[in-house]
Order: C-alpha cells, then structure tokens, then sequence
C-alpha cells in the first residue's frame, strides 16, 4: 500500500564523477545524520539552556526516552521486513502492564510477573505474525488486534486501575545498575540486540531483503511467514518490557492509559530514518530518534514553553525531519 | 438482471454483515428499534461519517492521511472561536472547510512533489496538528459564548438533523464526484495502477492534491459540526476518530491497495460499525465493548476477503487447468509452432 510511484524519470544520466561524490555524501549524510543531529542538539542545548546539561536532568531525559524507545526498537524489526508498523503497540504495551501487575500482586512474585506478561506479547505477536505472514495487511491486522486487546483490557479490568498490591515492583524502575537506572540499561540492552539481530545474523539479513524486496525474497527461497514471525517477536518482547518498566513506574494501570504511545513509537522509528515501505531501518537510528524527541521536548520545557508549544515544536521537527531525510535518501539512492 | 447481480456482488459480504450487525444488536437490545435507533445511528455519521469519507478517499487513491483527526480537532476549535467572534454558523463551517481543505491540498501537494510517503508524512502532521490544536485552545478546553449556534445543530427533523442531513449531503456529493467526474475517476485509475496511470496520461499532482484536499476539508467540517454541536472543543479531542475511521472504511470494502470502493461503501461501513456501537451503548454497554467488537468484525471482514480472494483464485487455476488438459490431447512439443501460429 501507500507505494509513492518515483517521478517518471527520463533516462538515466551518464554517470560522471561529481554525480557519483554527490551520491556519496548524500548517503553518508543520511547514515550519519542522526547521531551528529543528536550530538549538534545536546551541545547546543547544553550552551544556550541553563539545567540541561544537569546529571539529574540528563538522567530524567534518558529515562523517559526508555520506555519509548524500547517499544520503538522492537518495531524497527516490523518496518525494516516491509510490515510497517504496528497500530496495536499501545493496548499490547498497556496490557503487558496489567497482566505483570496482576500477576505480581497475585503471585507476590516480579520474574513470575514478568514471565507471563512476556510471555502473553509473544502469544499475542504470534498471532499477528501468522495472519500477517499469510498476506493480510500488516496495518490493519494490527489496528483490529490493538481494538481488540484494548477492549478485552477494559472488559477484564472493568476499567478499573490495577495495582500488584504491597509487592515491591517500583524496583525494576529504580534499581540502578552502573550508576544508570534499570530502565535506561534495558533500553541499551534492547537497542543491541535487535541491532545485532538486523545487522549481523542471517536472519536478519533475510528479514531486510524480505523488506526491501517480497518477491526477490520469495524466488530466493526465503520465508516471509519466518521473517515476519521473528519480527513480531521482537515487538512483542519490546512492547512487553515497555509495559513492565511502564507499570513498574507507574505502580498502578489502567486500559486508558499511555494513550499517545502508539504514535510516539511510529514517530520514533520515522524520525530515525526507517524506511516506511522496509529493507532499511536500524535499531540504533532509531533509538536516537527517540532520544532526539525527548531532548527536544525536554529544552522546550526547561525554556519555559507551554505543552502545546512543545507538541507543536516536536511536530514542526518530525515533518522537517522525515522530510529531510526521505529527500537525502532520494539523492543517495539514484 | 445483470445489474443485480453486480450490486450482490459488490456489497453482497458488507449487506450481510449489516443484516448480521442488525439481527445481533436486536437480541442483546430488543428496544434498540424504530425512530430512536434510526436517530441514534444517523447521529454518529458526525464525525465518523464525514470523517470515513475523507480517509476512504485517500484510500482509494493509494494513500492514507494519518492527519485528518487532528484536522478535526483544530477546525472544531478554530471555529468556536470564528463564532466566539461574531461570525454566523454557515460562514463558520465554510471558513472552517475552506481552511481545511487548503492543509489538505498542502500534504497532498508535498505527497506528490516530494515523492515521499503519505504514511511517513502524515504521522509528522498528525503531532503537528496537535500542538496546533493546542496552541488555539491554549491547553484546555474551549466553550462557544453565545450556545446559539449549538441550539441550530440539534434541531431535529424526524429521524434526521441538520448534522446528518449535512453528512448525507457531503456522501452523495463525494459518490457523484468520484463516479460521474473525470477527476474523480481520476483518482481510482491512480490507486489501481500509479505506473498505469501515470504512464496513461493521468495526471498525478492534481490528483493527490484534490485527494488530500478532500481529505483536510472532510475532517474540517466534521470536526467543526461536531464541536459546534457539542458546544465544547478539547485539545485532545477526536484522538480515536482516526481509528474507528480506518475500520468503518474497510468493513465497508474499501481497500487499503486502492481503486476500489466508493461512497455506498463508506455508508454501509459508518452504518456498520454505528449500529454497533450505539445498540450497545442503548444497554448500558461502555464504549470500549464496541470497540471490542469493531475490532473482531474487522479481523473477520479481512479474513473474509481473504477468502474470496484465495477460492476466486483457486477457481481460476483450476479454469486454466481444465482449458490446458484439454489441449494436452495433442503433443504439446510437437504443436508448439502449431500453437504460436494461432
């Protein structure tokens, strides 16, 4: 769907030098623009706002990236094979919430609670994974799923808010692990895997030709139901320690909440420069991305600006943003 | 005879499912029937309906304009405050329209020249609108001072109001525009086939440009009425209008691929999914077990489709078979040049 046909174009000019340098830079830009945008921003962040560059704020920055970004790396898997994006990321994260809560407060156990919150995203992916591996689309799947995981929520909750009682699950949220707080070191943990996953298995190799091109994939013999499914899987468990670390926090959900989630996730991965239609996407860029969000809504705030200030400035930044990339990987790819 | 058999064809599966839908309703909410019911359904065809209609247009285009409920919440508190101003609420609605339509020309316009996809864009001006929305409002909600102008929306003719009858007006204009206009016809030959069309003589710009238009001033108009009618506007209004817009579009059969569908389509779709959602609600059902069942229709009208899709395909191959074994009786290597010839 949604497949933008390229300009007609005429045929292909004589490759010259300077049009192969150009191709080059383009290309460099657009693989490194990322970082050296996060860096550019934290150091002029760091000059012009007075408590940016703070340990505590710095601290605060990187841990409300976390759970964004964790859900956000997962689903790098899902549009880097072609899927798209999930439109059902916020009631799985929401329910992976509820059920660890429950589970917790029941069993009085926190690694039982998050076995089977775990372990229902997976189930719950799988599902997803074997209707959209057999050519549904992956964007509708996902959007009847999440209507229907939020409505079971608020069914089997009443809508009421779920606690896991007096045991202690505030811990995964602060317990510090070399001087970082357990969510941020997740993050990081997660942001390598999936880069490892995409990057440097076979796997993951497939999955990216599976994104980049179905039917090239498909006569090399390579399964579309497989990709998918290690796709799925990789939200899944994102989109499960996003709902933990969340309710963990919180120490308290309910089916209403985290209600902008979903598109936070989406713009995430598109601000790190994933490709919408597959075969290009990288957990690191989009960990960035997220990073990228955060700080500028964290400068904005310690600027004085009002909330729909800042959520007008995050949405000026991802409409330049994606722009600016899609035109920079247009001039690399041609 | 033939004509019948195209509509069953063509709305047989949503015809069913709203006889479904209806029968369903009927056994959880006997009392859910007559006028009430009607009014109940009909109601909800603002926003939903006026804003399915904008979505299944840039569906059927190919595209999908992600930024049409943040549309919907900037226009319905741009215009409480055009009517806080003096403006009365016909020219309201118009500027409100007219604004709307200008942004969606705008996004189509970017779509197209930019090359870049709807999805990835859209989802930028989603947030944008957003903040926008709240810039306006200034972070709270907004009420209209002179309640008037929400006294002329809720009038009620019969199972009908100036609300509904403004949605029924904005479908038929858009199915006249999308089936007897060349632009309109337009805009399937570049869902069905970009390359095709293109290389047919299509033109491309215009056509998303007036795709996304319709889109923006779709959203724009909904969001105004309603906002006018409820006499109140959020920053954070219309969030899951999105949603329900997208699934009432394609339990209506319109298609995400594009080129196909119309606006019967996107009533039957919006009368679907209202039916549901307000029987349940006439019982005391919170809005979330709609949501619920929204959800599975959807899975099961894909499913569905699928289906159709896998048997019709099915039936072809076995067709081809049947033709080719009935040439085997004669030595297909030796009949080669034979064949060709023919």
């Amino acid at each position: 769907m949604t497949t933008t046909a390229p300009p007609p174009t005429s045929t292909p000019a004589p490759r010259t030098a300077a049009d192969t340098w150009q191709r080059k830079t383009a290309r460099i830009v657009a693989d490194y623009a990322m970082p050296l945008l996060v860096l550019f921003v934290l150091v002029l962040a760091s000059v012009t706002t007075d408590g940016f560059a703070d340990g505590a704020n710095l601290r605060a920055i990187l841990i409300s990236t976390a759970i964004t970004g964790i859900a956000a790396v997962g689903m790098t898997a899902i549009t880097l094979t072609g899927n798209l994006f999930s439109l059902g990321i916020g009631s799985t994260v929401v329910l992976c919430g509820i059920v660890f809560l429950a589970v917790a407060g029941a069993t009085g156990s926190v690694l039982v609670g998050v076995l089977v919150a775990v372990g229902a995203s997976l189930l719950l992916g799988l599902a997803q994974a074997l209707i959209v591996g057999a050519g549904l689309n992956p964007v509708i799947t996902t959007l009847a799923f999440g209507a229907i995981v939020y409505g079971c929520v608020a069914v089997g909750t009443g809508g009421e808010v779920v606690t896991a009682g007096s045991v202690p699950v505030t811990r995964l949220a602060t317990a510090s692990v070399l001087g970082l707080p357990l969510p941020v070191i997740i993050f990081i943990a997660m942001t390598a895997l999936v880069s490892f996953l995409t990057a440097r298995t076979v796997t993951g190799r497939r999955m990216r030709l599976l994104g980049e091109n179905r039917a090239t994939a498909g006569t090399s013999g390579i399964s579309a139901m497989k990709g998918t499914v290690v796709a799925f899987a990789s939200l899944s468990v994102g989109a499960a320690l996003a709902g933990i670390l969340s309710a963990a926090q919180l120490r308290q959900m309910q089916a209403n909440d985290l209600p902008n989630l979903t598109l936070d996730v989406i713009a995430a991965v598109l601000v790190g420069g994933a490709a919408i239609n597959g075969g290009e996407a990288s957990a690191v860029r989009t960990a960035l991305g997220a990073l990228l969000i955060v700080i500028l809504g964290n400068v904005m705030l310690l600027q004085g600006l009002a909330p729909g200030e800042r959520l007008f400035g995050v949405g000026a930044v991802v409409v330049v943003l994606v722009v600016l990339l899609h035109l920079l990987r247009k001039a690399g790819a041609r | 005879m033939n004509r019948l058999a195209d509509v069953s064809r063509t709305y047989g599966l949503q015809g069913a499912i709203l006889a479904l839908v209806i029968v369903a309703v009927l056994v959880v909410a006997p009392d859910f029937v007559g006028q009430p019911a009607a009014f109940s359904v009909l109601e909800r065809l603002v926003p939903l309906g006026i804003i399915t209609a904008g979505i299944a247009v840039t569906m059927i285009v190919g595209e999908l304009d992600l930024s049409i409920a943040s549309v919907a919440a900037l226009s319905g508190a741009t215009a409480i405050l055009l009517s806080n101003s003096g403006l009365g609420l016909v020219p309201v609605l118009l500027v409100a329209t007219a604004a709307g339509a200008a942004v969606g020309a705008l996004q189509g316009w970017a779509v197209a020249r930019l090359g870049i996809s709807s999805l990835v864009l859209t989802v930028g001006t989603l947030i944008l609108f957003r903040g926008a929305t709240s810039l306006v409002t200034g972070g709270v909600p907004i009420t209209p001072d002179d309640y008037g102008v929400s006294d002329q929306l809720l009038m009620r003719y019969g199972v009908l109001s100036p609300t509904s009858i403004t949605a029924l007006l904005v479908l038929v204009v858009l199915g006249v525009f999308l089936s007897r206009t060349r632009p309109g016809m337009a805009l399937y030959a570049v869902g069905g086939g970009r390359n095709e069309a293109v290389a047919a003589g299509v033109p491309l710009r215009p056509t998303l440009v007036i795709a996304f238009a319709i889109s923006g001033g779709c959203g724009a108009l909904a969001g105004a009425l309603s906002s006018l009618r409820s006499a109140s506007a959020t920053p954070d209004g219309f969030t899951n209008m999105l949603l329900l817009g997208v699934a009432a579009a394609l339990v209506g059969g319109i298609s995400l691929a594009g080129g196909r569908g119309g606006m019967v389509n996107v009533l039957l779709g919006v009368v679907i999914t209202s039916t549901l959602a307000a029987g349940l609600s006439s019982v005391g059902f919170k809005a979330f077990v709609a949501e619920l069942f929204t959800g599975v229709l959807l899975l099961a009208v894909i499913g569905a489709d699928a289906a159709v899709r896998w048997i019709s395909r099915r039936r072809y191959l076995a067709e081809q078979r049947r033709q080719l074994s009935g040439l085997s009786a004669i030595d297909l290597t030796a009949a080669e040049p034979e064949v060709s010839r023919r």
